[in-house]
């Protein structure tokens, strides 16, 4: 029921940020890339996110306890499909929380924007629509507040620089 | 008392390696643990997280005063939602039940879902309600962040103590360090002048013994000079005397006999004179052999030329010359070996028996030039011919017949100077076998 609410409001909304947030189950983009991407502006939406291979990451995080299985896609292959090519992504979330993240995180490890926690879709109530996941586990170096910092939630946009 | 002081002193120093290690083990994991716990984690943020929980809260507060748009406002409502889950999940929880603000929290929330705009939610019973979770958030926000200073300050004291603590371990295996080196360098140097000392009293007992060999050797030239010197002496003694004794003068046959005898005697003398003086130059080290290409047979023809004028009419051996078919030729310095030949041949003359022939043969054996003299005496044992070489060494049944005792140290000093060697066999026929070994002398 919620999600037909949810899918009615999605229609109509006007706004961008809206329409990323609670678009997750729709059509309607849930991601949106600016600047250095294919004509400057790229949206991207479910079908396409399920058009890239998915892949599973559990993996320990600041804010949970225990090791969350995240479910979602390379974040390099996002930039792909966008065209994007730069150096640095600056990262916008619902809130408007805002942070650089250099591409080459995305080349050196397997970053996904995972959509599902443990198997439970990810929505603006929680961390979604998106959450940026780093392999923290498999990596000593990850588990630093530097990289701690790029993990964003309630991901909706992505500037490329 | 020396031996339980050592044991002491290695109990010392193995404590005190022990207790150096044990330091820096100790500091070496203070350190580790200074390294892991100062890494900063997300949840020590705890401030941020619960300022953007207020913020929200005021977002959506303002949202409905504003009478935004419904999307808006469901937007600013999700956003405070995520925010109190935030503060529900695990590190974040925990931390606000340690401190005691954890408590009414939820019920807010419960408050909060109850009144989802999504779900038609009385829009004034929401706004008073955020704005009263508004005020109860500035109410906590304070002591979130006294709380996290709080946590930080001992967070630093612990991290101040271990490193503290890994200081005073560091200083203290210096100390122990430092004191196990001083140890250690003190016993070495005991060590080294112990060892100067040793070197010391072996150095002296060498040149005592160095001493004693030498008076010995003095001792018994003095004997020999004694005995070898006095009976020629003697026999010229009695010659002159037999000469001039008073009453019918002596006969011209008996004259020049006395004089033979006399000049026999001289010319012994004169031999160990020379002896004598040919063996102080080669133990001062002073003969230089000048090594060339010489037939050795020669060499040893002229050797006995030397032997048989000396000798006289005195009774012995009778020397017989064997001559190779080809010349012997060997790297030598011709006057040294015909010294050496001249002391062999004397010798088997001395000790062989009268009449017996003694044969001198030169040859090649086992490319080298060698010169045999073989008798048909006695002969030598073993022991015997092993002592045969040693300075002054003469023979059990000979200490009556003259002799040095320094022909065949002589003869071996001077052989060896020219690259070879004298050596004494036992001739298969009974008798002795006196060997010269020499380089064979290559054509150039």
């Amino acid at each position: 029921m919620t999600v037909t609410d949810r899918l009615l409001r999605c229609l109509l909304a006007p706004a961008m940020l809206v329409l990323a947030a609670t678009g997750a189950m729709a059509d309607g983009p849930v991601l949106r890339l600016t600047g250095a991407v294919n004509g400057g502006l790229v949206e991207i939406t479910r079908a396409d996110l399920d058009g890239m291979m998915w892949h599973e990451i559990a993996t320990s995080t600041t804010v949970t306890d225990g090791q969350p299985l995240f479910r979602g896609v390379l974040m390099r292959d996002i930039l792909a499909h966008a065209g994007a090519d730069g150096e640095v992504v600056t990262a916008q979330a619902l809130n408007d929380y805002v942070i650089d993240i250099p591409i080459s995180d995305f080349q050196d490890f397997d970053v996904i924007a995972a959509l599902y926690m443990d198997g439970v879709a990810l929505t603006p109530r929680d961390k979604g629509p998106i959450w940026i996941i780093y392999p923290r586990d498999d990596h000593g170096v990850l588990a630093d507040i530097r990289y701690d910092m790029r993990w964003v939630w309630q991901l909706v946009a992505l500037h490329v620089q | 008392m020396r031996r339980a002081g050592g044991s002491l002193g290695y109990g010392g120093l193995a404590a005190l390696i022990v207790i150096c290690l044990g330091l820096l083990v100790l500091a070496a994991a203070n350190i580790a643990r200074l390294e892991r716990q100062m890494q900063i984690s997300a949840t020590e943020n705890m401030t941020w997280i619960f300022g953007q929980t207020q913020i929200e809260a005021l977002n959506l507060a303002a949202a409905l005063s504003d009478g935004a748009e419904d999307d808006l406002i469901q937007l600013r409502f999700d956003l405070l939602v995520s925010r109190l889950n935030l503060l529900r999940d695990g590190p974040q929880w925990r931390f606000l039940q340690e401190a005691g603000l954890a408590e009414g929290l939820m019920g807010w929330r419960a408050g909060l879902l109850a009144l989802d705009p999504a779900r038609g939610g009385d829009r004034g019973a929401l706004a008073a309600h955020v704005t009263a979770l508004s005020t109860a958030l500035r109410a906590k926000a304070s002591r979130v962040m006294a709380r996290e200073w709080q946590i930080q300050s001992e967070r630093l004291d612990r991290l101040g103590q271990m490193h503290l603590l890994a200081l005073a371990a560091i200083l203290g295996a210096l100390l122990a360090g430092a004191t196990l080196a001083a140890l250690l360098i003190d016993r070495e140097r005991r060590l080294v002048r112990a060892e100067l000392d040793r070197a010391r009293a072996e150095r002296l007992e060498r040149d005592l013994n160095v001493e004693r060999t030498v008076s010995d050797g003095y001792r018994r030239l003095t004997d020999l000079i004694a005995h070898q010197v006095r009976t020629p002496l003697a026999v010229i003694d009695s010659a002159m005397h037999r000469l001039t004794r008073p009453g019918k003068p002596p006969t011209l046959e008996v004259i020049r006999a006395k004089a033979e005898v006399s000049r026999d005697a001289v010319a012994r003398l004169v031999r160990l004179t020379d002896t004598a003086l040919l063996m102080a130059r080669a133990d001062r080290g002073a003969i230089a052999p000048e090594l060339a290409r010489h037939d050795l047979a020669g060499i040893a023809a002229m050797a006995i030329e030397d032997v048989q004028s000396l000798r006289g009419s005195q009774q012995g051996g009778h020397l017989r010359f064997q001559a190779s078919n080809q010349p012997v030729h060997a790297h030598c310095d011709p006057l040294l070996t015909q010294e050496i030949l001249f002391n062999l041949l004397t010798n088997a003359l001395l000790y062989a028996a009268p009449g017996g022939d003694i044969e001198v043969i030169p040859a090649f054996v086992d490319e080298a030039a060698v010169c045999d003299i073989c008798d048909r005496g006695p002969g030598m044992t073993q022991p015997e011919r092993d002592s045969a070489f040693d300075n002054f060494a003469r023979g059990a049944a000979h200490r009556d017949l003259p002799g040095s005792g320094l022909g065949l140290p002589l003869a071996r000093h001077l052989a060896r100077l020219q690259g070879g060697d004298v050596t004494l066999l036992p001739r298969e026929q009974g008798g002795l076998i006196a060997r010269l070994i020499l380089p064979a002398g290559v054509a150039a």
